[in-house]
This record gives C-alpha cells, sequence and structure tokens, in this order.
C-alpha cells in the first residue's frame, strides 16, 4: 500500500496491523460469520448497519464539552487504548434545514476522509451514526485552543521564528487540500487550531468543495469577510485556488500584527478597505475586472487609488521581515490570476531565509485543560463564516449554488 | 513531501475502501447474497409464525415498535405502496422462498443504473454527478441486497444525495416536484441507512477530466506545441508528424472513413471515449477494478487505438515494462466496456436494438416479479421503518424529549394510526 502507518488514521483501530482493503474484507468476514444469529433484534441489523456499531464500539463517549447551533461536542478516547483521546462532534439535526443530511456535514465528512495524509489538516477517525439517527464526527483531539486565541493572549509572547513556523504549517496545509483539488474557502485563524504537540491543524471543511469544473459557477458568497479576497467581493463566480491564498496571507499578517489585518463592517466598505491598501485595480494590472458584477457599485466612479508603500508595511508588520512582506504582498496581489499559487507560495526565499522558523517542541502556546473546552463552546456559538467580534453579515451557511 | 498523482489516488478513499480484485468482488457479492437470502427466510419465516399465532389468539401485541412499523401487512391487512399485497408467496406457510442469485441481483442493480442515468438526463443533472450517483449505488450494493432494499427506491435518494455531495442545487422540494409521485419523506427515510452503507465516502474520483486533458494535449502535439518530456527526445514538430502519419483505428470512433483532418480525428475519439466514459464505465464494475486513468486511457483505446499507443509513447518508452504492464491492463478494462450490452448495441440495427430492448424488459420484468415474492418483509416500507428507528431510539434513551413532548406525540401517533384505520382513510393534515 506504500502507506506507512503513522500517517494512515483511517485505520480505526489503533495498532490495527492489516492494510485498509484487507481489514475491511476481514470485517466483513467476521460479520457475516457472527450474523447466523436471526433473533428479531439483532438479525435486523443489516451489514452496513453492523459495520457501523463497530465502529460506534470502538469509541468511549466523555464528558461534555460544550454545544451550540451546528454540533454538540463531547471527549472521548478509543475503547482500546484509553490514553488515545478524542473529541466526538454530534451533527444537530437543524430545525431550519428540512432536507436531511446537511450540506455542512456531507462537506466535512467528505473532505475530511480523502485528505487523511497531511499532518497540518485536522484528522477525522471515523464517523459513525448513532441510534437516535445523529451523525457522529471522531476527530482528533486538540486541546490547546486556535491561533486567534493565541495571537489575542497577551500573556503569551512570541516571535518572528514562532511566526514564520506557524505560517509555514498553514501554507502546507493549504497546499495539500489544493493539490488534492479541494478548495477550502474558510480560512481564517479561528479554524487554525493546535495540537497537544504545538503543530497547527486546519480544521472546519464544512465550506469546502472540489475545484468546479471549467465553466460552471460557484458562489462568491464564501470565506468570513475579513479574509475575503476582491474578486469574490466584486462577485466573481469562477475562481481556484487563489482565494484561500488571499485568507491565508491575511492569517499570517494577523498572527505578526497581533490583529485582525483588513477590518471592515460591511462587503462594500471592505473593499475600499483593501483599496486603502492595494489600491483600486485597474483594467490594467486586472484585466476583466471591471466586467465583474459589483465593479460598479464599488470602484465605478471612484478616482484612481495607488497601492501603500513598502514603508506602511514595514511599519505596520514589523516582525515579518522583507521578504516576509514581500511573499505577503505577493499572497495579496489583486488580481487573483498573478496572485502566487499555494504551490508557488512554498518555493519563496522567506522559508529558507533566516531566522530558521522554531522547532514545534519550543513554539509558544496558552493551552492548558479548559482551553479546549472554551474552544468547543465558542466554536459552536459562531455560524461558520461569521467572526468571533459578532460583526457578522449572517453570509453564514446560506450558499446559492450559484443555479438561477 | 513529495506529493505524485499516484499518492494522491492511493488516499484516497475510492481506493482504499473502494478498490477489488475480481475475486474480493466476487466474493464481497456472494457474501452479501448469502446473508440477505438468510434474512429473508428468517423474517418470512418469523412473519408466517406471527401470523399463524394471530389466526390462532388473535392477538400479536407483544410486537415492539419498530416491527410493527415494519410490517404493516399485521395490523390492518392491506399492503403497502412497495408491493407484496395480496397474498404473495411470503404469506403462504407452505412454500420455501425462492430467493434472487448473485447474478440476478446484479442484472436488477446494473438496470437500476441505467435507469438512473436516465432519470438524472431528464431532471437535468450534469453527467459528473449522475456518474456520482451511479457509483454510489453500485457501492450500496456491495453491502447490501436489492431483496432487502428495493433499488428503484434507493436510486432516489441516491441521486439527492449525490446532488448534495456535488453542489448540483440540492433542495429537496425542487427534486421532488422533478421526479413527481415521490414525497419528501420517501427521499429522506433511507438516507442515514444509505451513508452508513456508502462508509461516509462521498468522494467518487471520476476519469471525465482526465479524457478532457488528454484531448487537450492531443490537441497540443497536432499543433506541433508540445515538447515531450524525457527521456522522449524528439521535438514538437516530430511529433507532429508522427501523429499526422498515424493509421486510421480498424474500430471505434472512424468506421466508414478513408480520409480525416487531424481535428475531426481528435474530436471523434473524444466523443467516442466520452460517451463510453458516461454510460458504458458507469455501468460495468470498472470502478472497482480499475484507477480512474486507466479508465480514461480504455475508453480512448476503444475510441482510436493507434491513436492511444501513440499518446503513451509520447509518456513511456513503449519498450518499457511499464508499457507492456499498463497495456495489458488497458486491454482488459477495454474488453469489460466492449462486452458490454450498451456498448455492442450501439452496432446493431434498429430492428436488432429494439428486439435486444424487449429481451432486456421481459427479464427486467421477470427479475423483478421473482423479487416481490422474496423481498425482506422487515424491510419493505423505508418510511415507517425510519420512523419506528427514531421511535425506539427516544424510547430507549428516555432522554433526549421531554415526557410531554413525547406523550404528545404519542397520542398524535395513535390517533393517526387509528384514523388510517377507518373506512374513509385519515383526515387531511391541517397545513
Amino acid at each position: 500500500m506504500g502507506v506507512s502507518p503513522a500517517v494512515s488514521p483511517h485505520l480505526m483501530v489503533p495498532g490495527a496491523k492489516a492494510p485498509p482493503n484487507a481489514s475491511v474484507n476481514a470485517k466483513t468476514l467476521a460479520i457475516l460469520n457472527n450474523s447466523r444469529a436471526t433473533t428479531p433484534g439483532e438479525g435486523t441489523a443489516d451489514l452496513a448497519e453492523m459495520m457501523n456499531k463497530d465502529v460506534r464500539e470502538q469509541f468511549v463517549e466523555g464528558k461534555f464539552l460544550g454545544s451550540g447551533t451546528y454540533a454538540t461536542v463531547y471527549a472521548g478516547h478509543f475503547r482500546a487504548d484509553p490514553t488515545k483521546l478524542v473529541a466526538i462532534k454530534k451533527m444537530r439535526i437543524l430545525t431550519d434545514y428540512k432536507d436531511g443530511i446537511t450540506m455542512d456535514s456531507y462537506r466535512e465528512m467528505k473532505f475530511l476522509q480523502e485528505l487523511t495524509l497531511h499532518p497540518n489538516i485536522v484528522r477525522l477517525h471515523a464517523v459513525f451514526t448513532s441510534k437516535d439517527q445523529n451523525l457522529n464526527l471522531v476527530l482528533e483531539h486538540l486541546p490547546k485552543g486556535d491561533l486567534e486565541k493565541l495571537w489575542r493572549d497577551s500573556s503569551i509572547s512570541y516571535t518572528r521564528e514562532d511566526i514564520k513556523a506557524w505560517s509555514a504549517m498553514i501554507c502546507q496545509a493549504v497546499w495539500f487540500c489544493h493539490e488534492n483539488y479541494v478548495l477550502h474557502r474558510d480560512i481564517k485563524s479561528n479554524n487554525v487550531l493546535i495540537a497537544a504537540d504545538n503543530t497547527l491543524r486546519l480544521a472546519d471543511f464544512g465550506l469546502a468543495r472540489s475545484f468546479s469544473e471549467p465553466g460552471r459557477p460557484m458562489t462568491c458568497n464564501v470565506i468570513t469577510r475579513f479574509y475575503r479576497p476582491p474578486e469574490l467581493l466584486l462577485g466573481a463566480t469562477h475562481y481556484g485556488g487563489c482565494v484561500d491564498v488571499w485568507s491565508t496571507a491575511c492569517v499570517m499578517a494577523e498572527l505578526a500584527a497581533r490583529a485582525f489585518f483588513l477590518v471592515s463592517e460591511t462587503d462594500i466598505q471592505h473593499l475600499s478597505v483593501i483599496a486603502e491598501l492595494f489600491g483600486i485595480p485597474t483594467e490594467a494590472d486586472w484585466p476583466g475586472v471591471s466586467k465583474l458584477r459589483h465593479w460598479e457599485v464599488a470602484f465605478g466612479s471612484a478616482p484612481p487609488k495607488r497601492p501603500q508603500p513598502l514603508s506602511h508595511w514595514r511599519q505596520r508588520l514589523p516582525l515579518m521581515g522583507d521578504d516576509g512582506i514581500d511573499l505577503l504582498r505577493a499572497m495579496m496581489t489583486m488580481n487573483p490570476s498573478k496572485r502566487l499559487t499555494a504551490r508557488d507560495v512554498l518555493k519563496h526565499p522567506y522559508w529558507t531565509n533566516l531566522p530558521r522558523p522554531t522547532k514545534k517542541e519550543n513554539l509558544p502556546h496558552g493551552g492548558d485543560e479548559d482551553a479546549e473546552k472554551k474552544k468547543a463552546i465558542d466554536d459552536l456559538k459562531r455560524r461558520g463564516g461569521d467572526l468571533e467580534t459578532g460583526r457578522s453579515d449572517k453570509v453564514a451557511r446560506k450558499l446559492d449554488f450559484g443555479v438561477k | 513531501m513529495k506529493l505524485t498523482e499516484d499518492v494522491i489516488y492511493r488516499n484516497s478513499s475510492q481506493f482504499r475502501n473502494w478498490s477489488f480484485t475480481p475475486t474480493q468482488l466476487a466474493e464481497l457479492r456472494l457474501k452479501t447474497n448469502i446473508q440477505a437470502c438468510e434474512r429473508v427466510k428468517a423474517n418470512v419465516a418469523r412473519q408466517r409464525a406471527q401470523r399463524a399465532a394471530i389466526a390462532l389468539d388473535g392477538g400479536g401485541a407483544s410486537a415492539s415498535d419498530s416491527e410493527r412499523g415494519n410490517t404493516p401487512g399485521l395490523e390492518n391487512g392491506n399492503g403497502n405502496e412497495n408491493g407484496n399485497s395480496n397474498g404473495g408467496t411470503p404469506m403462504r406457510l407452505d412454500k420455501e422462498v425462492d430467493c434472487l442469485t448473485v447474478a440476478e441481483e446484479m442484472r436488477l442493480v446494473d438496470f437500476c443504473c441505467e435507469t438512473t442515468i436516465d432519470l438524472a438526463k431528464f431532471i437535468g443533472l450534469p453527467s459528473d454527478v449522475t456518474a456520482t450517483a451511479v457509483q454510489f449505488l453500485r457501492r450500496f450494493y456491495l453491502y447490501n441486497s436489492p431483496m432487502t432494499y428495493d433499488a428503484p427506491v434507493v436510486s432516489r435518494t441516491i441521486t439527492f444525495i449525490a446532488c448534495k455531495t456535488d453542489n448540483a442545487n440540492p433542495n429537496l422540494d425542487d427534486y421532488v416536484a422533478k421526479l413527481g409521485k415521490v414525497t419528501r419523506d420517501q427521499i429522506l427515510a433511507p438516507e442515514y441507512l444509505i451513508v452508513q452503507a456508502l462508509r461516509y465516502n462521498f468522494e467518487v474520483r471520476h476519469p471525465f477530466r482526465g479524457l478532457k486533458g488528454a484531448h487537450l494535449e492531443l490537441g497540443e502535439i497536432a499543433r506541433g506545441a508540445y515538447t515531450p518530456v524525457a527521456p522522449d527526445t524528439r521535438t514538437p514538430s516530430d511529433l507532429q508528424a508522427a501523429i499526422t502519419a498515424l493509421p486510421l483505428p480498424t474500430s471505434g470512433a472512424i468506421t466508414d472513413k478513408k480520409t480525416i483532418s487531424i481535428e475531426n480525428r481528435l474530436n471523434n475519439a473524444y466523443g467516442f471515449a466520452a460517451n463510453i466514459l458516461k454510460r458504458t464505465a458507469q455501468l460495468t464494475d470498472a470502478y472497482f477494478l480499475f484507477t480512474p486513468s486507466q479508465i480514461m486511457l480504455a475508453s480512448l483505446l476503444l475510441a482510436d487505438e493507434p491513436l492511444t499507443t501513440f499518446y503513451l509513447s509520447t509518456k513511456l518508452p513503449s519498450d518499457s515494462p511499464t508499457y507492456t504492464k499498463l497495456l495489458t491492463t488497458l486491454r482488459s478494462c477495454a474488453i469489460l466496456f466492449s462486452s458490454h450490452r450498451s456498448y455492442t448495441s450501439s452496432t446493431l440495427s434498429p430492428e436488432e436494438q429494439k428486439a435486444v430492448k424487449d429481451k432486456d424488459k421481459a427479464e427486467i420484468s421477470a427479475l423483478r416479479k421473482k423479487l416481490k415474492n422474496c423481498r425482506d418483509p422487515d424491510k419493505m416500507d423505508l418510511v415507517k421503518l425510519n420512523q419506528a428507528q427514531k421511535r425506539d431510539a427516544e424510547n430507549a434513551s428516555g432522554g433526549g424529549l421531554e415526557e410531554s413532548k413525547a406523550k404528545r406525540r404519542k397520542i398524535a401517533r395513535e390517533k393517526a394510526e387509528k384514523e388510517a384505520d377507518d373506512f374513509w382513510g385519515p383526515e387531511l393534515g391541517k397545513k
């Protein structure tokens, strides 16, 4: 199989040695051999139901961590090994969505089942349905909160080396998504969680999707506003990985500034905030920009505006250094087709220049026992796509799928 | 971290959970069939015994909630919309149930895959979403038998699930309106059942984009704009000359012409291969046995063999062992396609096609008739089964619902059940 056990989290039982396919078949056989009993109770469970039960029984649900609009989270552990901790996310049945299992749940399951190989993407150990028809996602145990909590916590101090280490992990996670043709579409510091070993995990794939078929429209109403790139604000319905690259740059800048990087109250205002820093795009440096849906409203009658000079960036982000600023500006090029791709980002000299990134064991963190609980509660109170500040424009998860 | 397409594919759920050798596939289907037969027989026997008991003392009140939900025949003696009405064989006490064989099950599922494609076309779904639905259906019936869950019922829900996973405007009201003759509950009832059987894997890797890629690359070669990768030392114009000098295929996309422009040749090959991928590839076990790129190249091989072997030669030296191995794999995939009914029928005359269609129809209706007598009586009405399961879970947990709410629901349920038995049927909803 060519998959080393260390990076094959799809094995449900810790220490299982059989390759995935073999284990499926072995399991199937075992189930079939046990299925001779045809008492009405157990006998009515079919093969899939029995497999589901098998998975369910591998985990022990522990204390309640928090609940909100979308899910309830419990602590838990593997039955076979109580030291292996997990978080069990029970998807709520929503009262305002009547069409069965939600798109969010499908997306989260779909993409986390595929992106199993990367150390900086949250691990989905298993999924099972409980008896009352709730989906349960068994996720990795991430006890140290998220990146936004980290930069907000004034008791933690960190350096440019730390920023480089964190940024590298996020950029690699985004690169991995894109190599797998997955757009995350909700990258923000509060969706980047911190694991027990201080490494980062990109989480919340509830808005993710595969790259669209060329020519088929996608919704532009995604990504939390502070992190949303200009093309989406202008109403583009055809886009690629470049939208995530912009958001990633916002997260990096946020870490360096210890504040949200681009702040606004409305979508339209956000465009002018972006223009304040980057200037108003012209047909010369972004051909076709004036044909985007919201161009007229946003910039139709605005006088030309020049981008801020390098000195402005140096003053705002002293911790990034000139190479870091160069990288950020390339990741935030207004014209999405000139913006760095996630692959190009990793080739930038910033990563190999001195200073070297901090080793993971030396990274500062504010994790304590309660952080997970606090995080879980806060996370669940929020709607996807919203900011913790509550300045939400309710884009939330009402996507229009570009149809009509 | 080094990441090749191969590494990515090997880590996909499609490879991990849904790729098999032909033997594994046959064994799995046999196991599923044996299990389903046993259950059908056991459940029919149990139902017969219960009926006998009822006939004797007029009581069967000990049946649990879910059992009552599953066997509507017990309470009011009339069948439900899913058939098995007026005392078919399962209800007769003397006869052994005649179950479907694996081959018969597969025939029914294949037929349902075809109707799923037609249905999806009717409601205007793109071909990749359709293909996802069909593959979900095929995956579902690896672990389930049509004797347990009727394929047309599963197909409607699975198509809706595919709309959700592939972003194709999944609005249930629209969907139900387009289908007609089906309720929202009927679509939603088997959803959890299906996602369990799909093992919560919703990504299906298709060969469509690969074909488009190959087509574009061949176009570049034909225009003399393609520089081959090492160790191929040919220049772009060498390749251009080679592609224009290729002999015409003896079968496949072009059979009636002596000469054809290279552009038309590429377009014909693309169209021919795309049709195979959209239909024949979906109706065979190709996705379980081969990778998307193998499927893509096999369809191209059937469309235009000289073109395809030439294309491969720009990627791999034709004397390398990998090349030979690859070609063998592609040929076995191509045979899988070319021997399928949907492929061979296109070469027949209209009369012959009609004869084949009629024969198919007769075959299917005979199978459906046989199926009627060996359906698992416990899984007939998925809507009621689903309601009963929810109810049992609520009753079992005790929590979840407040006492008063549960009581209210129970009263409403009993009222509805009672009214359902009334001569004039239940009252209409108050909405």
